[in-house]
């Protein structure tokens, strides 16, 4: 295996949060790696954790234990001014392009900010050159420079955050829901763009999103994450020919397909999603699971290999019949 | 509910003209105008729309934001704010009476008897200080003459009907998770046995696992009741699980309607072509989608011809000075596209159509 190749690699990383009613556990133990160039996709329903993973990548918050290693680097261990540094190589985009933009500053400003930030342009004219440059890349037009964030669409506001990540030319974007608040024609388009930027610039994406169509079309690799932890990661395709973890089951088998001739076969789920506040060790999935024996309480599971590059985290994965979703 | 006296309201000075298409039409919208007046400008909301569902039919009405899906569905209960939201033309009947004469005490009177709506975010449309059990209950005394012990019953058989124990009657809405505030939503707004549920993104809110649960809960009450339903949503999948027809609205007309068959196989309108090459498919592995170019037009200052004109590939001089009307093109399907109606020919749209999804 050609180490060299993987830009970001977390192991065993875990963040709690204190609460008034116990330690909420947002990412309990997750191991995953990214090679440069690849989108790994990083799917789960609301409050699985999977934004937690995708701030503290950029040191946004401070891991309780494990490490980040970013092209070797640990960024858990990292003081102010290496953080700083490290996001001209590291940058996000946020899901809401109505919050994340400051309506005082016009879409130029925007975009310049980190330029200006981290001393990469020495003149307002390169400045500018640079922005309307980048304006170009993201196919904003230039006559919205000195526009305001209220004067545009959703779709015109996430170029804006596109080209802002971008300004600094940066390795790795971390895409934090990027089309979720867009209507899908426009949502079409942005993620047309964000392919395109990928091949130009040679980018990678950690890709996270509770769509799953869109996670299958954008990614080339998925991690099916659970209250805290992976549940399962794979390719793309050989997830949706083959999902192995039965919360994987059931929650491809969940998507409203779009087809006249084909009904939803949903695989049940018992209950709801439990509390992530002091969960106990075990499979995290053992009490809405149809396949749950006992084995699957009292300790925590971890990722199996099952060739392919599939791994996953259920005891009884590769025992059980795999209903097979594409058929 | 049957022997519920019939309010004798002021009829509508026009007599209910005889409907031409669907023979049972429960609801049947035509020609609706809703505008909204703003100091500066005047948002054309609505544009004329015609729409038709029948008894027992569920119609997904399906668009993007600012479409006027929500304006549309407002309008049937005449729930439009005024000001700013303005019904300036058109009839909308509902059992032989036009919703847009009929007097507030019988607007009251049908409000969550005979049609109920469901709302998008089931967090801000349920009232945190009064118990779901209660909520559901006092709908049940609005619209009907029953004891406390009687609606308290009947407002537990509905908590079971979408599956919530019959213990949990006097919990509060903050004791529930997203996907069970929406059933209690759901309850209450079968709780009168209504004709019709308008259904504004039910699931829009939900995550997938919980908006399976709750699509498959309407499917099975639709089943039960017999009740009709226009479902509201941008997500075509959605419609497709639980719809028997489907309409696809654009910047506030129908631009395409008909089966879910009809529409899902063999898509007209470049505008619903559009719409399906911008979601990816699960089946296959396409390298890129096939998106709309360009964004919904203004609604204060819609194109003069089709509104869809600017950003249609298949667009001609016509389509940008002649309004398109709705065309048949075979079984329920109608179109409102020119090329359709045969004002000029594209073979390049007509090959897209018959290749079909």
């Amino acid at each position: 295996m050609a180490d060299k190749d993987v830009i970001l690699e977390v192991r065993d990383l875990k963040k709690y949060f204190k609460s008034p009613t116990g330690t909420l556990h947002a990412v309990d133990g997750v191991n995953f790696s990214i090679r440069r160039g690849e989108t790994l996709g990083l799917v789960g329903e609301s409050g699985c954790g999977k934004s937690t993973i995708g701030r503290l990548i950029l040191g946004l918050h401070q891991a309780t234990s494990g490490e980040i290693l970013f092209n070797g680097q640990d960024i858990c261990k990292m003081n102010k001014q290496q953080l700083h540094d490290l996001r001209k190589d590291l940058q996000i985009i946020f899901q809401d392009p109505f919050s994340s933009l400051n309506p005082r500053m016009s879409i130029g400003e925007i975009i310049g900010e980190p330029l200006r930030i981290h001393g990469k342009v020495h003149s307002r004219t390169e400045l500018d050159k640079e922005v309307s440059r980048l304006m170009d890349v993201v196919g904003l037009s230039a006559r919205l420079f000195n526009a305001y964030p209220h004067e545009l669409d959703g779709g015109r506001r996430q170029r804006v955050g596109i080209a802002r990540a971008l300004s600094l030319k940066p390795q790795f974007i971390v895409c934090d829901e990027p089309v979720s608040s867009l209507d899908v024609s426009i949502q079409a388009q942005v993620l047309n763009l964000l392919k395109d930027l990928q091949a130009e610039f040679h980018l990678t994406y950690l890709f996270i999103t509770h769509d799953l169509s869109v996670v299958k079309f954008f990614s080339d690799k998925i991690a099916v994450m659970y209250l805290g932890q992976l549940v399962e990661t794979a390719d793309s395709a050989e997830l949706f020919r083959q999902p192995m973890h039965p919360y994987s089951q059931a929650l491809l088998s969940a998507i409203p397909i779009p087809s006249s001739r084909q009904k939803m076969q949903r695989v049940k789920l018992i209950g709801e999603l439990q509390s992530p506040i002091d969960p106990e060790p075990g499979c995290r999935f053992a009490k809405r699971c149809l396949y749950a024996q006992e084995g699957c309480t009292g300790r925590d599971l971890a990722l199996r290999g099952f060739g392919n590059g599939h791994f996953c985290a259920c005891c009884r994965a590769g025992a059980l019949h795999e209903p097979s979703i594409s058929e | 509910m049957e022997e519920k006296k019939q309010h004798k309201t002021a009829l509508p000075e026009k007599e209910p003209i005889p409907s031409a298409q669907a023979p049972e039409a429960l609801l049947d919208i035509r020609g609706l105008r809703v505008e909204y007046h703003t100091d500066e400008d005047v948002v054309y909301a609505v544009n004329g729309l015609d729409l038709t569902i029948g008894k027992g039919e569920s119609l997904g009405l399906v668009g993007e934001t600012g479409a006027g899906k929500t304006t549309t569905a407002l309008s049937v209960l005449r729930l439009i704010a005024d000001p700013p939201g303005k019904i300036m033309g058109g009839e909308i009947w509902f059992e032989g009476e036009d919703m847009l004469q009929a007097k507030p005490a019988r607007l009251r009177e049908i409000r969550g008897s005979k049609i109920s709506v469901i709302f998008q975010d089931p967090m801000t449309s349920l009232n945190p200080v009064y118990s779901v059990g209660d909520q559901i209950a006092e709908v049940i005394h609005q619209h009907e003459k029953c004891s406390k012990e009687e609606g308290r019953r009947k407002a537990g058989d509905m908590l079971e009907m979408v599956g919530i124990p019959r213990a949990r009657y006097d919990e509060y809405p903050h004791q529930f998770s997203g996907g069970m505030k929406q059933r209690v939503v759901i309850a209450m707004s079968i709780a009168c046995s209504p004709e019709l549920i308008l259904a504004d993104e039910p699931t829009t809110a939900l995550d997938v696992t919980i908006q399976a649960q709750v699509l498959e809960l309407m499917n099975e009450l639709k089943e039960k009741l017999r009740t009709s339903l226009l479902l509201i949503t941008h997500d075509l999948g959605v419609v497709a699980q639980v719809c028997d027809r489907v309409a696809i609205m654009y910047a506030g007309e129908i631009v395409e309607s008909g089966t879910i068959a009809e529409v899902f196989d063999h898509p007209h309108h470049p505008y619903t072509i559009g719409l399906f090459g911008s979601i990816p498919s699960l089946d296959e592995t396409a390298e890129k989608l096939k998106p709309i170019q360009g964004q919904m037009p203004d609604p204060t200052e819609l194109p003069e011809g089709c509104a869809f004109a600017p950003r249609c590939p298949y667009a001609t001089e016509a389509c940008r000075t002649h309004k398109p009307e709705m065309t048949g093109v075979g079984g329920t399907q109608m179109v409102r596209c020119l090329a359709h109606q045969g004002v000029f020919e594209s073979p390049e749209l007509m090959e897209e159509v018959r290749h079909g999804r």
